[in-house]
């Protein structure tokens, strides 16, 4: 019997997804996070966050100038070892948006300290194999990326200043096969072989590895002629025990509250309360999984979204199942009142969450921060109530009653037949 | 039918008093006491940081004015749990400060309490100007939110006159925000982005109470055909439903209660600034539906049919 085994399959389903959340999966190159590695806001894990705009500038900063202050920012955080960080360039702000977690064990870690040197003015120097500056960043003009078409490789073009022309033309006259370095503050950010003299204002940085590699340091050489320094205005700082007492609280409420609301379930309305708890934790999995495969941001706000569509979830499994009792206590048979009670239920649960999408998706489209992760936490939860709530619960339900000896009134919460 | 049907509509008076009663509530707290927006939202500086031992935090407060030369207020609070202290450190004034400020705080802190082993716990600093357009994208989300639903509810529910149960729908919606924003001022949470959170938590669930009633009254339409009285419509709905509004309704409201408790046993603030207020927006989110939505929408249904009935 093909029908009996569905409620089977859906259960080892809900199972290895659940422990796919928990777990994550790693299978060589093909990665799968789980909520072990979930990202968390820094309301929850502790971390700072700030927001850098252009210190003392006349004007809006360009795409390209905020392009230099991230790598100026991004080159810095590399220095100092902090590579789990999410840096965004906000073009309609003119902001560049700084977020990485503090960890616990960092105890001389100074956050306020990093946030302030993150944003100061970049010194970018060229310098010969004896450590002598060559050139400054206020010498280069402009630096790109570019695409050599005859030899098919990734270029990065420095336009010089003419002073910095003939400070350049002067210096690889005398460095032919020699190395010319390029630093940042103290960091080195690439090394070059000199082939010729340099003299027409124009010189190469040969062999990126790919386009990206190249943006990436022409942007930083671009840093060098910034003509301003960045300032966080807006910080937020949380220690970690701040934030993670706030993690292992939310769990563990969460936790207990599960617990009852499936105890609850279950007293209520037994085998339908059943595929209730089941379609619930599907549910629950599916939203951790949306939240941790594409490393979104959890915050706060994100459980409160993940509470509110625990919420609709039961709902929609309340409705179901109150109406499957009606439709039982009205004398139909047990297919006739599984399918006449999803089948009624269905435009309720379905209005209902189509007007909670429409919520989350405008808070998608305006909210940054935290009412986007709100919104997108609450977006997955509906979806998922769709599949767990709706098709998962009817599968479950419909498949169960296959079986004979679950044929039973008091299984289902009826009392009395009506005549 | 030989169901039991309550009469939810002869009672809507009393309900609206009650109604009525709270929103005041909320407006009075709010005239006497203010509506206090958190730095989130208006701009501003503090600084939170954990010490074992003594400070006086006068003394800590003329400390750091001197070093800032900005207005300086700082409190102690005690974290039963973690068994240590907090001083908070509140800047007056809505500007924020440079993180290089921020460092002179601390650093001259820990210079007069060496033997405190001071730590920085939290800071948040924020611009006017962000705050203020933190708060207009978040008032503009709710407001969006309420013409997208009105427009959806008006087009799903057209059978029972659309554009009028909608209305019906976003009074209850607007009651529901009252309620929550009555709690947040009466047990003086200053508003922040929770604020948002907890308001769009409960429309959600509201909205999402109204049109299981909603649905089940298209749904009785359709079965005892449009001349059915309006008030018994309403009232056998609400009845038929009521089973599914107490269950899932009270699952909700243990949850959050639970997570209520526990952040209070906790003391994490962030939480506790949450779950109170959802609690008792759960309960006006119920409460709206049955006692506000559906009887205004029977009321407005009865005074057309009248009106109609003098046209004619």
């Amino acid at each position: 019997m093909k029908s009996k085994a569905t409620f089977f399959i859906v259960v080892i389903v809900t199972a290895a997804l659940l422990l796919l959340s928990l777990f994550g999966l790693h299978l060589g190159n093909f990665n799968l996070k789980g909520a072990n590695e979930m990202r968390y806001g820094i309301d929850i894990r502790g971390g700072v966050e700030a927001t850098y705009t252009p210190k003392d500038l006349g004007h809006a900063p360009t795409s390209d100038e905020l392009d230099a202050a991230k790598a100026i920012i991004e080159t810095r955080m590399d220095a100092k070892n902090i590579f789990d960080r999410e840096i965004t360039v906000d073009t309609t702000q003119g902001a560049v948006l700084v977020r990485f977690p503090w960890k616990s064990d960092e105890s001389d870690f100074d956050p306020q300290e990093a946030v302030s040197e993150l944003g100061e003015t970049a010194l970018l120097t060229f310098r010969g194999p004896d450590n002598s500056v060559i050139l400054n960043g206020t010498d280069v003009k402009k630096s790109y990326a570019s695409l050599d078409q005859q030899t098919g490789t990734y270029d990065v073009v420095l336009e010089l200043t003419d002073a910095g022309s003939a400070k350049f033309a002067a210096a690889t006259g005398k460095l032919v096969n020699q190395n010319i370095t390029i630093y940042m503050d103290d960091t080195q950010i690439e090394s070059a072989t000199v082939k010729e003299q340099i003299s027409g204002g124009t010189a190469q940085i040969t062999n990126q590895k790919d386009m990206k590699t190249a943006k990436a340091l022409a942007d930083k050489i671009n840093s060098g002629s910034l003509p301003f320094s960045m300032e966080a205005k807006d910080t937020n700082i949380i220690s970690a025990d701040q934030g993670g007492g706030a993690l292992s609280v939310m769990i563990k409420a969460g936790e207990v509250a599960f617990a009852l609301v499936c105890l609850f379930m279950l007293a209520y309305y037994r085998l339908p309360g059943l595929v209730a708890c089941i379609a619930l934790v599907l549910q629950v999995v599916g939203q951790l999984l949306a939240l941790s495969i594409p490393q979104f941001t959890l915050t706060l706000p994100g459980i409160a979204g993940v509470i509110l569509s625990i919420g609709m979830g039961v709902d929609a499994n309340v409705i179901v199942s109150e109406r499957i009792k009606e439709e039982l206590s009205v004398g139909k048979t047990f297919r006739a009142a599984v399918s006449a009670g999803f089948h009624r239920a269905f435009s309720s649960v379905f209005d209902g969450n189509i007007t909670v999408m429409i919520v989350s998706i405008v808070l998608i489209i305006l909210g940054s921060g935290s009412m986007l992760s709100f919104g997108y936490t609450l977006l997955c939860g509906v979806l998922m109530n769709f599949i767990a709530g709706v098709t998962a619960s009817r599968l479950m339900i419909s498949s169960l009653i296959e079986h004979k000896s679950l044929q039973k009134l008091w299984l289902f919460g009826v009392r009395r037949i009506a005549a | 039918m030989n169901e039991k049907v309550i009469n939810f509509y002869k009672h809507r008076n009393i309900y609206f008093i009650i109604s009525i009663c709270i929103i005041l509530t909320g407006i009075i707290s709010a005239l006497t006491g203010g509506i206090k927006l958190d730095i989130q939202f208006q701009g501003g500086s503090i600084l939170k940081y954990s010490y074992t031992g003594t400070i006086v935090s006068k003394d800590a407060g003329d400390i750091v004015e001197s070093a800032l030369g900005r207005t300086a207020d700082c409190q102690e609070q005690t974290n039963m749990v973690k068994s240590n202290q907090m001083l908070i450190v509140n800047l007056a004034g809505n500007e924020s400060i440079t993180p290089e400020e921020q460092k002179t705080v601390t650093d001259t802190l820990t210079k007069a309490y060496p033997d405190v082993n001071l730590r920085l716990s939290e800071s948040l600093s924020v611009q006017p100007f962000t705050g203020a357009r933190f708060f207009r994208n978040g008032i503009l989300a709710i407001l969006i939110s309420f013409l997208l639903i009105l427009v959806y509810v008006g087009f799903r529910f057209k059978n029972i006159g659309g554009f009028s149960a909608a209305t019906m729908a976003i009074i209850a919606l607007f009651h529901d925000a009252f309620v929550i924003t009555t709690a947040f001022i009466v047990f003086k949470i200053p508003l922040n982005d929770t604020y948002i959170a907890a308001i769009l938590s409960i429309l959600g669930f509201s909205v999402n109470d109204t049109i299981v009633i909603y649905d089940r009254i298209r749904e009785n339409k359709k079965l005892l055909g449009p001349k059915t009285p309006t008030d018994y419509l309403v009232n056998l709905s609400i009845t038929q439903s009521l089973t599914r509004s107490i269950n899932t309704n009270i699952a909700v409201f243990v949850s959050i209660t639970i997570a209520f408790i526990f952040s209070q046993v906790y003391n994490i603030e962030s939480i506790k600034d949450f779950a109170l207020p959802m609690m008792f927006g759960t309960i006006s989110g119920c409460y709206s539906t049955i006692c506000i939505a559906g009887p205004l929408w029977t009321m407005w249904k009865n005074h057309r049919a009248k009106a109609n009935l003098k046209k004619a």
